[in-house]
């Protein structure tokens, strides 16, 4: 049986004066993102964008793997550099972690994307890429949307370096 | 999540407003050609960007968008008497023709010319389609006009309609290139409706729900493509163009027309949402133009005499909750534009965006909103020309297409993606 709805209540709900009844609170936790620069160009944005003000974003450069080729993919492992010349793993930094964002310029980026791209599936951890490229025409921009896509729910081409913390604030990264 | 101050950057469209500044730098839809269907027809009411106005055809079936009101008391022109060449304020008869500029001024000698010192803001109305289009900005920087493809096929292969959405224009836009709803709200939709209904490519939208997306900077604006699985490892692609500011175009199905959409700002918190059908190579068929005439698609059905839709806010929507446990909807409003309309509007009539949290599928979201402050900070402090202000920027398509998993869609579908006369479009 069709349940009866009052009419207009949409209407009321729906007005400007309504709306300052929403309630106002923090609606959600702080999430872990980790920036991670894929190829030396994308490295060199790292400092400034981890001079800003973030919620729990850590921002890291990959270095190397450490993982043997044929590893299984839950041991998969690589080493990360913060820009004070800090040192992680990998694996200590998707303990947690909601999201890994990779970002490259064009560089080589395919070995480190499919190490984390691998280690962030075997996780369950979302990933995104982003190409950070004045010029989309540049072939480079196409090998490393090759390297991204098998390991980026979301792939992103952006001319602007603008791009990078806008979309970082967007995420509450 | 967007802070506060860019949010009313994005959203506030009236004159002065950066965005609003920018809006006016384009061709916009103004109205549907059957509002002003013959010469010295009644005028009719618009409000734009916050500005009260007043369309009209002349007796030599000239075309004005005047400001509503008369100059002399302020009564609105809506009751003047349009005749001879010209409206007429039934005040005192005062007459104003097309530009707005008065031509009459019965209390004053004729010979004092006193009504050359009076005009009314005007702004130039051309038809183009079905739509009756204007450029609410500096005419020293009037671009060409507009060459939309929906809007220069054959009449026999285009529909045009619009629809009141009580709501600010970007929250109603951003669905427009929010592909990942489409697999949720209007998964019913899929089935039934003739005019989306029996494509293949609806099996992999129904058969993969966790598109991955690739978001890729075009000159006018962005293509958003979503991914999906298909056969033999390959992926189904539907590829979303977003033109700036507020032009969006559906990937097509099968051989059904392809549609899209403007959003175009009536006020803060109104806006029109603008749906088209077209076809590049055919005329649509009598079945087609019949289900957009019944609100199928991305249509909808009126509220009599009005452009309201009949399901709306006063009414809940027409909620269904039977048909919503019995599968034939997904949210229990029926109709895909409602179906949109209905959850934007829930939203307020300007969404408070320091309040969302936004996930990485919502990029093109963002790059939308990126490029959107970009150019209209760039038109402020610079005077840059926006992107879709160039005709070039316009020619362009949706497409729908299967490739081997190593290509990039913005390679591989280069041609698809732009208009080519003669040349159906790209669908599966």
């Amino acid at each position: 049986m069709k349940m009866p709805t009052l009419l207009g209540d949409c209407a009321h709900a729906a007005t400007a004066a309504e709306a300052r009844f929403r309630i106002d609170y923090p609606n959600s936790k702080t999430r872990a993102s980790r920036v991670i620069a894929l190829d030396n160009e994308a490295a060199r944005m790292m400092p400034h964008l981890a001079a800003d003000d973030w919620a729990g974003a850590h921002f890291l450069t990959y270095a190397r793997t450490d993982s043997a080729p044929g590893i299984e993919a839950l041991k998969m492992d690589a080493t990360l550099e913060a820009s004070d010349g800090t040192r992680s793993k990998l694996s200590r930094e998707l303990d947690h972690a909601d999201v890994v964002v990779m970002i490259a310029s064009g560089g080589e980026a395919a070995e480190a994307a499919g190490v984390i791209g691998t280690a962030c599936s075997v996780r369950a951890i979302m990933t995104a890429g982003l190409i950070v490229s004045a010029d989309r025409t540049d072939p480079a921009v196409e090998s490393a949307v090759r390297a991204l896509r098998p390991h980026a729910a979301v792939l992103v081409v952006a001319s602007d370096a603008d791009y990078v913390p806008a979309m970082l604030r967007a995420l509450r990264a | 999540m967007l802070r506060k101050e860019v949010n009313d950057l994005l959203t506030r469209t009236g004159h002065g407003t950066a965005m609003g500044e920018m809006f006016r730098q384009y061709w916009v839809p103004a109205l549907l050609a059957e509002e002003l269907p013959e010469d010295d027809c009644p005028p009719v009411r618009v409000k734009l960007f916050s500005e009260r106005l007043l369309a009209f055809r002349d007796s030599r079936g000239r075309h004005g968008l005047i400001d509503e009101f008369c100059a002399h008391r302020g009564v609105s022109l809506w009751f003047g008497r349009n005749e001879e060449g010209g409206l007429r304020c039934p005040y005192h008869g005062w007459k104003y023709d097309v530009t707005g500029q008065c031509v009459e001024v019965p209390s004053e000698p004729e010979e004092s010319g006193f009504c050359r010192k009076i005009k009314l803001k005007g702004y130039p109305l051309i038809k183009i389609g079905d739509v009756l289009w204007t450029h609410m900005g500096d005419p020293a920087n009037r671009p060409p006009h507009p060459e939309w493809e929906f809007a220069t096929v054959a009449p026999e292969q285009t529909f045009t309609s619009k629809r009141w959405q009580e709501s600010n224009w970007l929250q109603a836009m951003e669905g427009g290139i929010d592909s990942s709803h489409v697999t949720w709200l209007h998964s019913g939709s899929l089935k039934t409706d003739p005019l989306f209904r029996g494509a293949r490519g609806n099996r992999y939208n129904q058969g993969d729900l966790k598109p991955h997306f690739e978001v890729v900077e075009a000159d006018g604006g962005l293509f958003i493509g979503a991914r999906r699985n298909a056969e033999d490892g390959k992926y189904y692609w539907r590829i979303t163009p977003w033109v700036m500011p507020s032009f969006t175009m559906v990937p097509p199905r099968g051989d059904h027309p392809v549609h899209g959409h403007f959003w175009v700002p009536i006020d803060d918190e109104n806006c029109w949402a603008w749906s088209f059908d077209y076809h590049p190579v055919r005329p649509l068929t009598r079945e087609e133009r019949k289900a957009m005439q019944d609100g199928f698609g991305v249509h909808c059905k009126y509220t009599p005499g009005t452009y309201r839709p009949r399901a709306n806010k006063d009414n809940d929507y027409l909620m269904d909750r039977a048909a919503q446990r019995r599968g034939e909807t997904y949210s229990g409003v029926e109709g895909i534009a409602i179906q949109d309309a209905s959850l934007q509007e829930s939203m307020g009539p300007i969404v408070d965006r320091t309040k969302e949290n936004l996930v990485s599928t919502d990029n093109g979201i963002i790059m939308a909103r990126h490029r959107l402050r970009k150019a209209a900070e760039a038109l402020r402090d610079t005077g840059e020309t926006p992107p879709g202000v160039d005709p070039a920027h316009q020619k362009v398509r949706s497409a729908a297409v299967v490739l081997p998993p190593d290509q990039a869609f913005v390679e591989a579908c280069k041609e698809d993606l732009k208009v080519r006369p003669g040349v159906k479009q790209s669908s599966v």
